[in-house]
């Protein structure tokens, strides 16, 4: 009858029995490593053998006799031995391999030593791009038959650029009752050594919009960054945010109204530089198609009727892109490991913004302004990282502050029309329990809010809004949101308000990324 | 003339630089290893606070600070730190150290992990299918990352070579010379009853059984149910509970009381900055801990 122990010493013995035949390396360096090991965990094995042999040794108790076990372990430890003079040689053959003539330096990783993997362990499948799938379900119910997201639009200052008509994003506007918003499906992964590519796609109920397709370099040196294709521009600190990363169900009313639900999301270039300095700061300059309904949108090339009988024809030119450049710092000190703080100034100047407002009974438009926007901004995160369990007492203010104005003027006259708009809101999270998140948002657009046309200034009152959010998490993958909110808007100098109560349930199926700061 | 200026500037571009390398480590037991291989040649920088919970930490621009400036990032990996590094390192903006590149250097990737091959279903909570990647508290596998990372130092800073080979083995023997005072303390521990899977690796070095977890599910809270649950299967055994500084005391404590058993609470990870001396003093306090449950 075979005791364990002697079971033990016949696989170590066949473990190391066949290291010489495996130590017959090809030519290929790969295989070679490979070899090395394998052999690797199998000495790993035979060694642990030898362990428990030396311990039954020591151990009185032992079935087989001492001089049997002692004959077995010598030979053991022989064979061990020559065992290791292979796989030191193979070690040694591995790490001196050169490049071959046609590998260009640059492009293959150069070979490291045995023990240098640089690889990853990951999850991800082999070649697919990793995929997330974010659906997004909210209940509303509004005070006001459900045309809060309608009243919102009609803010004193902020109305009337119907620019596309018809076009509808999918953020603001709520039917009372079950909402199925758009479900995120993204596609990341790194394309070769030069370029990761990010592919994320808006699915709601009426089609698909690509919201984010860009590529971004990664091996640019000197801290440099770039970024093409479509993407949420790194103005502001909110804008890059996708709604899943929002801490509320709805956009805040500064960026609703000053650029709309999906903030600024463009075609163009990112250039972004991260210099070496004692303190975090990120520097970045963009070169925009200019499509952003309320900040550079280009309507023509288009004929309108003139103003009254005799009027001429009211003509917008179109202009080829780009038409909107911006410009943005974010600046981060050293805190610590507890707190952390990011303030950023942003910049975005359109050479081209076209307004057609408000078509009377025959479709004729009241309004049709030509010319340029500038929008400016100031931003703060505060994070403090609380080291109670799941997010308790962890603590995120942000507040920002944006500023539009709009340079035009009014076909059909010779006047020329100053739009001053801002918006501002401020916010904070607490974790009031493990997994469970208390919110509270104040949010204005129209501080300023005027209109200087032909020396005549108008002012409008501004708009506000009050938000409180409790969210569950019960995992990172799922999150359940209870929202209340009570909003002023002015629309034609009246207030209007109304209350909206929301609940949401938002899931992330998939290899969902890391978010940013 | 000019060209005995022009060589002796070429000289000075071309000799090697003796600046320190600057190194991030993910957590501070992985301080710890860059710390013990690399000693004065290195200047090590850590970026999670060793009091939190790695798995649900965010990316600071500290994170991305340090990172900007590294020769060489080195983590745990197998995903533990997938929530905040590659933002972090995203921000950072710096080729040298992404992953596939020379200058990132993942602990799991230098050795077999136990629990592999997991189903990657979330239902199952936080799971890690690619193996559990708490390898920091298994001292013999530090011992071998240690042995890994001393051969990456050396290709990236060869003038030092002999001092990081030299680091790692220093490390080595003094795990080595550990190792069976730590098994011998352990011999006869009855099991660990565990709050999350971050002592696996400990327990299957010193062969004692992990009789379960105070988590219903990796990430999940203990909820009552199975806590009673717990304790009705191990009503009358003995054992020991163990947790850490960030789990919440509620669940061990409840079960200490219910079955008798002693519950530890130690931390995780190493004081940012420690020796390798102080990494092995902890694993002395987590292996006493251990061998508590007799």
């Amino acid at each position: 009858m075979k005791t364990p122990l002697v079971g033990a010493i016949e696989i170590a013995l066949a473990l190391v029995l066949s290291i010489p035949a495996a130590a017959q390396a090809g030519p290929d360096p790969r295989a070679l490593e490979e070899k090395v090991r394998a052999l690797e965990a199998r000495q790993a094995e035979s060694e642990e053998a030898l362990a428990k042999l030396r311990a039954a040794l020591a151990a009185p108790s032992s079935a087989a006799s001492p001089e049997e076990l002692q004959r077995r372990l010598e030979a053991l430890e022989k064979e061990q031995a020559a065992a290791r003079a292979a796989l030191e040689a193979l070690r040694a053959a591995t790490s001196r391999r050169e490049p071959g003539p046609v590998e260009p330096t640059g492009l293959v990783p150069k070979s490291l030593p045995l023990f240098g993997s640089s690889s990853e362990v990951s999850s991800g499948t082999s070649f697919n791009p990793s995929i997330s799938v974010i659906p997004d379900i909210v209940w509303s119910r509004d005070d006001v038959k459900g045309e809060a997201g309608e009243i919102l639009e009609e803010a004193d200052g902020f109305h009337g650029a119907h620019a596309e008509e018809g076009h509808d994003h999918g953020h603001g506007g709520l039917d009372q009752g079950f909402n199925l918003r758009e479900t995120e499906v993204a596609f990341t992964a790194a394309v070769d050594a030069y370029f990761d590519v990010q592919a994320l796609f808006a699915v709601s109920e009426e089609g698909i919009e690509a919201e984010e397709v860009f590529f971004q370099t990664r091996r640019l040196p000197w801290g440099l960054q770039l970024k093409g294709g479509k993407f949420l521009s790194g103005i502001g600190y909110a804008n890059a945010h996708h709604p899943h990363q929002w801490d509320f169900v709805d956009q805040n009313l500064a960026y609703e109204l000053l650029l709309g639900g999906h903030g600024l999301n463009e075609k163009g270039l990112q250039l972004t530089w991260v210099p070496r300095l004692p303190f975090y700061m990120k520097v970045g300059a963009e070169l925009l198609q200019g499509e952003n309904e309320k900040l550079a949108s280009d309507v023509g090339p288009e004929v309108l009727p003139g103003l009254g009988e005799e009027g001429a024809p009211r003509v917008l030119t179109a202009k080829s892109g780009p038409r909107l450049f911006t410009g943005f710092v974010k600046v981060g000190p050293d805190l610590g490991y507890s707190n952390a703080l990011q303030v950023g100034f942003s910049l975005a100047s359109s050479r081209r913004h076209q307004e057609v407002h408000d078509h009377d009974a025959d479709g004729i438009p009241e309004g049709v302004l030509d010319g340029t926007a500038t929008l400016w901004g100031v931003d703060a995160v505060y994070k403090y990282d609380s080291p109670r369990p799941w997010g308790a007492g962890d603590l995120v203010l942000q507040a920002e502050y944006l500023a539009r104005k709009r340079d035009l003027d009014v076909l059909g006259t010779t006047d020329t029309a100053v739009f001053r708009q801002d918006g501002a809101y401020l916010q904070a999270v607490y974790g009031l329990l493990p997994r469970l998140q208390l919110g509270a948002r104040w949010d204005v657009a129209g501080l300023t809010n005027e209109r200087v046309r032909g020396g005549a200034k108008t002012e409008y009152d501004s708009s506000s809004r009050f938000t409180a959010a409790l969210t569950f998490n019960p995992t990172e993958f799922s999150r359940v949101r209870a929202q209340y909110q009570r909003a002023e808007i002015r629309v034609d100098g009246e207030k209007e308000s109304w209350g909206r109560f929301l609940l949401q349930l938002q899931l992330s199926l998939g290899a969902h990324g890391a978010h940013s700061f | 003339m000019k060209k005995t200026i022009l060589a002796s500037a070429l000289l000075a571009a071309s000799a090697p630089a003796l600046a320190t390398m600057n190194v991030v480590a993910s957590t501070s037991s992985m301080g710890v290893l860059a710390t013990a291989v690399g000693g004065d040649a290195v200047r090590v920088t850590v970026l999670a606070p060793p009091d939190r919970d790695v798995h649900v930490l965010q990316a600071r621009p500290s994170m991305m600070l340090a990172l900007r400036k590294a020769d060489l990032l080195v983590a745990i990996g197998a995903e533990l730190e997938i929530g905040w590094l590659p933002a972090a390192l995203k921000g950072a903006g710096n080729a040298k150290i992404l992953p596939g590149s020379a200058g990132y250097f993942e602990a799991a990737a230098q050795v077999p992990l136990l629990e592999t091959g997991e189903a990657a279903d979330r239902s199952q909570g936080d799971v890690h299918p690619m193996g559990n990647p708490h390898l920091y508290l298994d001292p013999v596998r530090m011992a071998r990352v240690a042995e890994a990372l001393a051969e990456r130092l050396a290709s990236l800073d060869r003038p030092n070579a002999a001092r990081y080979r030299g680091g790692a083995a220093s490390f080595r023997a003094a795990v080595e010379a550990r190792v069976p005072a730590w098994k011998a303390k352990a011999t006869g521990a009855k099991g660990v009853l565990l709050f999350h899977k971050d002592v696996n690796y400990l327990a299957a070095l010193l062969g004692v059984p992990i009789l379960g977890y105070v988590e219903p599910l990796p990430g999940i809270p203990p909820t009552a149910s199975h806590l009673r649950e717990l304790t009705g299967r191990f009503r009358g055994q003995k054992g020991v509970i163990l947790f850490t500084d960030f789990q919440p005391g509620q669940g061990p404590e409840f079960l200490a009381r219910n079955l008798g058993w002693p519950k530890v609470r130690l931390p995780l990870e190493p004081a940012v900055g420690a020796t390798s001396e102080e990494y092995l003093k902890l694993i002395d306090r987590w292996v006493d801990g251990v061998a508590s449950g007799k």
